[in-house]
């Protein structure tokens, strides 16, 4: 067990070392893309209110950075271990696909890390705000970790999926970009009922509570134990559903054989 | 094999493309008014338009100038990938090798058979939004932008040819499998004022913004975005200017992309 675990760490970093260029061409692809639509978006803010708004923009940009790269590099990182052949290597080697997959938090993380280290930096030096000047380090964590809980087992959904059938690449890109628009929205500005049941929309909820722990009260933060209820739940039920999905996909898989059609 | 075969193939191409892969269509539809959605939602729900208009010193309508923005930037995007893009992809699944030896010069196969691609993608992309448009600004007015948008993609396309072609011949050379375009691609935009105008970039950036043909497509689709009438003896200078330019690429690209392809023919393409 220790071994598989240490060879598929070491496989991921050896990987992130080997492929170094690649690497540096998705940090800086990201950076450069999210600069260019903020650039835009920032047009429409007074200068008063610049700070606060840059600031939330970027905690929004570091959720949707987290939902995006999970989802694309775990989950889209199956149809390449299909094509390559290592789903039945480690198979027959009695590992689980799913195990390895899962080593793909690494390069994940770290192009989260590079990216948003970046991204604060332009940002400072462009508006002279201070981005990382967080209220609340331990909710900001929390905030964080299910968020990634939620991405991970999201990912892994959908590379047991995949498994099993294709998928479209361009429509998980779509899926994302869309949940920027559904996170950026103000939960303080919507009746409460209504605020809770945007709440209950995947991420809305770690994402509100990553706000709060970053910016503020937003308002004396309202509906704070509903989310944080909200996204206890959600996280858990992602994981039972990413876990069972992984173990249906895998007897199905020793039953019916690879199905070599990929995610990308 | 005649020109025309050429065009055929690229028209065909794209039309069994859509026809074979119906989520890439639908995902082409949707860009356009996912981009145009999060500028103008996340800028709505963060700001205001007047401080849009303070910023940008203009009388402009904002969704107009965002629609022109999106429309010329996915079209730009598209040209670069459309040429330069080819390069890597053809290399990646292995017919660069057969493009370079065919009959026609590897840059005239990837330009010309691009280009019905590029009218065809422009012209759904304009389909899109005209109801928008219309909405708007009226059935005169709205006509009218419409008809700057479509100038500024038209014209705007001849100095972009010239100029993915030299990126193409860039990506012979350098021989690089990661995708530099991938990040390349929103630079030049970025210094094009693609989103944000390029005359409130700073000193240096602006600079840099004067010798790419994008800034002054964009520059030509935004004039759709002026309240009122558009100012034709402007239209018409861009229209000069983009003229001018295309002639200076398209002539650089002609001598130094010949000498890619001889480089590349001369040492493999792999």
């Amino acid at each position: 067990m220790l071994t598989s675990v240490k060879a598929i760490l070491w496989l991921h970093i050896i990987r992130l070392w080997r492929y170094k260029w690649s690497f540096l061409n998705m940090i800086l692809t990201y950076v450069v893309w999210i600069l260019l639509l903020m650039l835009g978006i920032l047009l429409f803010v007074p200068k008063e209110s610049l700070g606060i708004t840059v600031k939330a923009a970027y905690w929004t940009i570091l959720a949707w950075n987290v939902i995006s790269q999970f989802s694309s590099l775990i989950g889209g990182w199956m149809g390449f271990f299909i094509s390559t052949g290592m789903v039945e290597e480690h198979i027959l080697r009695g590992i689980s696909p799913f195990k390895v997959i899962t080593g793909r938090v690494i390069p994940g993380f770290s192009v989260i890390l590079m990216s948003q280290a970046f991204i604060a930096i332009l940002l400072g030096e462009m508006f002279k705000v201070d981005v990382l000047g967080i209220i609340n380090p331990a909710l900001t964590v929390l905030s964080f970790v299910l968020l990634m809980m939620e991405s991970l087992s999201y990912g892994l959904i959908i590379s047991s999926i995949s498994l099993r059938t294709s998928i479209p690449h361009a429509m998980l890109e779509i899926l994302n970009f869309a949940m920027v628009g559904l996170l950026m929205m103000p939960v303080t500005s919507l009746p409460p009922m209504l605020g809770i049941i945007y709440l209950a929309i995947p991420y809305a909820a770690p994402t509100y509570l990553m706000k709060i722990a970053t910016i503020g009260g937003i308002g004396g933060a309202p509906l704070y134990f509903e989310a944080m209820l909200i996204s206890v739940v959600e996280t858990l039920i992602f994981l039972v559903i990413g876990i069972y999905s992984m173990k249906r996909s895998e007897e199905w898989m020793k039953r019916n054989g690879v199905r070599a059609v990929g995610f990308w | 094999m005649r020109l025309v075969t050429l065009l055929k193939a690229g028209l065909t191409l794209d039309l069994y493309l859509f026809k074979n892969n119906r989520a890439a269509f639908i995902s082409m539809l949707l860009w356009p008014y996912l981009v145009l959605a999060l500028i103008l939602g996340m800028g709505l729900s963060f700001g205001n338009p007047s401080s849009f208009k303070q910023k940008v010193g203009m009388h402009i309508d904002p969704i107009v100038y965002f629609v022109a923005s999106t429309f010329i930037a996915l079209s730009s995007l598209d040209v670069m990938w459309g040429i330069s893009g080819q390069i890597l992809f053809q290399r990646w699944i292995g017919t660069l090798p057969y493009t370079l030896i065919a009959p026609y010069r590897t840059s005239v196969t990837l330009i010309v058979t691009y280009i019905p691609r590029y009218l065809l993608s422009t012209f759904i992309n304009i389909l899109e939004f005209t109801p928008l448009i219309l909405l708007m600004n009226g059935l005169y007015q709205g006509s009218i932008k419409i008809a700057v948008l479509l100038l500024a993609a038209t014209i705007g396309m001849f100095p972009l040819l010239g100029f993915s072609a030299l990126f193409a011949s860039f990506l012979l050379a350098i021989k690089e499998e990661s995708n530099v375009l991938s990040w390349i691609n929103p630079i030049i935009l970025m210094f094009s004022g693609a989103f944000y105008p390029a005359y409130l970039l700073p000193y240096w950036a602006r600079l840099i913004s004067h010798i790419l043909p994008t800034t002054y497509t964009i520059e030509l689709a935004r004039t759709a975005a002026w309240l009122g009438s558009p100012d034709l003896t402007h239209i018409t200078f861009l229209v000069g200017l983009l003229a001018g330019i295309t002639i200076v690429y398209n002539l650089t690209a002609y001598l130094v992309v010949g000498a890619g392809e001889k480089k590349a023919m001369k040492e493999g393409a792999f």
